[in-house]
């Protein structure tokens, strides 16, 4: 869920950018590093980055009835990594703002957060857990693209109501109002994606034999 | 092509300079941030939809579906707002509407501002025009290049799904996720391939790591930029004044 433009005061929109900067700037260091080192890679990071700005552009079959779209974050933070999902996200929420009209400028700092920075970052811990842990991949990937996804709309509901607190109760009963919906809304969709994600993971492990190599697919873009 | 892609083409003002595109968006747009909602946002709100559906002749249907979106979000915030939560359970909220009306035209007259930004302006002119606010070229040229593989991904991705519903994919909820699962998975190595194919040809034309385009640039006309700074300050006058 896009928090649209205009949608935040300016103290948080501001806020918001500030707490994204430092993670999108080492992001935009490592890719520059990337890119230095290998200029190639510019090519397949380019790919990635459209790569993830489709998944999140196709319909998921929904569970509500409305139509719902993968948000992408827990694949690309698996296959791609967190750091550069940062930047990769950062340009996808621009062009989600500029081609599709979800989201908007002021509040791409608080969209940044939720979505390249939160998501990517818990599906990758999970990933990376649930694989010390010995769990099998499907069961690996199935919960770090769920609380992933999860995730970022916790955080968004977090945004909304530190923006706008419930005049009784103030911030709390506003993330019980923000997240009572979301969950309603958003815990049947985070399991289709959840189930998506493993789908796709086995056909491409099908395709490059173990799942190491799918990261091999992508290694310029690891690096 | 997404429609807002077509729109931002084939506009009026889709010669005019980038300079005064940005400088009458992101100014309007920070106005409505920045003062108290009435009158600020009121006159922000009219005036963009006027440069907008008048000035740059976007038609009127195109901006109310871009529109739609955004409205649905904020119908909800509405809602959120004007209802509160107590010891009785939940309740309509006194003040609540006066938020939510301060907030919703507030949000309204951002929207505004966003949508003339993203209906006259092409994505590749504002991509190109980020280079000036001091992002890095590596950075504006990979969302170049994104930008580029998007079109071509979505019509690989969109031929699939056609292909996939011919073939009966689509005919119940689980295989539409399987389908969707395996074009997926299907799209990543292609994205792949793209890349490197790409990376290959250009390698063997010589290129080292640098994108050179040309540009129709318009000179910028200094009486237009001026009108632009001069409702701007009109705009924050009006809401010093009345504020």
């Amino acid at each position: 869920m896009h928090i649209m433009e205009g949608f935040l005061p300016v103290e948080h929109a501001i806020g918001w950018f500030g707490v994204s900067a430092p993670f999108v700037v080492a992001g935009v260091m490592r890719l520059r590093r990337i890119v230095r080192e290998r200029p190639q890679a510019k090519m397949m990071l380019a790919a990635a980055g459209a790569f993830t700005f489709l998944l999140s552009a196709l319909k998921m079959p929904s569970v509500t009835g409305s139509c719902s779209h993968p948000t992408g974050t827990g694949l690309g933070a698996v296959v791609f990594g967190p750091a550069v999902m940062s930047v990769l996200g950062m340009i996808v929420l621009l062009f989600q703002a500029l081609l599709l009209a979800h989201g908007g400028l002021t509040t791409l700092g608080a969209n940044v957060f939720s979505m390249a920075i939160v998501g990517p970052w818990v599906s990758w811990g999970v990933w990376r857990l649930a694989g010390k842990l010995g769990a099998s991949i499907t069961v690996a990937v199935f919960f770090a693209a769920m609380l992933g996804d999860l995730a970022t709309y916790m955080t968004t509901s977090v945004q909304l109501a530190l923006a706008y607190p419930d005049l009784s109760s103030g911030i709390p009963g506003a993330i019980a109002k923000f997240g009572g919906i979301f969950a309603v809304t958003q815990l049947p969709l985070a399991i289709v994606e959840g189930l998506l994600t493993v789908v796709v993971m086995n056909a491409l492990s099908g395709r490059a034999g173990k799942v190491d190599e799918i990261q091999v697919l992508c290694g310029e873009v690891r690096g | 092509m997404t429609a807002i892609d077509r729109i931002a083409h084939l506009n009026r003002w889709r010669h005019r300079p980038l300079t005064e595109k940005i400088v009458l968006a992101l100014g309007m747009l920070l106005l409505s941030v920045v003062f108290p909602p009435f009158p600020v946002a009121v006159i922000v709100l009219v005036v963009m939809t006027v440069a907008t559906l008048a000035g740059a002749e976007v038609p009127v249907r195109v901006w109310l579906a871009c529109a739609g979106g955004p409205l649905g979000f904020l119908l909800i915030g509405v809602v959120f707002l004007a209802v509160q939560i107590d010891s009785d359970g939940i309740a309509l909220a006194p003040e609540g509407m006066s938020v939510a009306g301060q907030m919703m035209t507030r949000t309204l007259a951002g929207l505004s501002c966003f949508l003339f930004l993203a209906l006259t302006t092409p994505t590749t002119d504002l991509l190109a025009g980020l280079r000036r606010f001091g992002v890095p070229p590596e950075i504006v040229e990979i969302a170049l290049l994104m930008y580029r593989f998007i079109f071509l991904l979505a019509d690989a991705a969109y031929s699939m799904d056609r292909a996939q519903a011919a073939r009966l994919g689509h005919s119940s909820k689980r295989r539409r996720l399987r389908s969707l699962g395996l074009l997926v998975a299907n799209l990543l190595p292609r994205a792949m391939d793209q890349g490197r194919r790409l990376e290959m040809g250009l390698a063997a034309r010589g290129w080292t790591g640098d994108m050179r385009v040309l540009s129709r640039a318009t000179p910028l006309s200094v009486p237009t930029l001026a009108l632009v700074v001069v409702i701007e300050v009109l705009t924050a006058a009006a809401g010093v004044h009345f504020s």
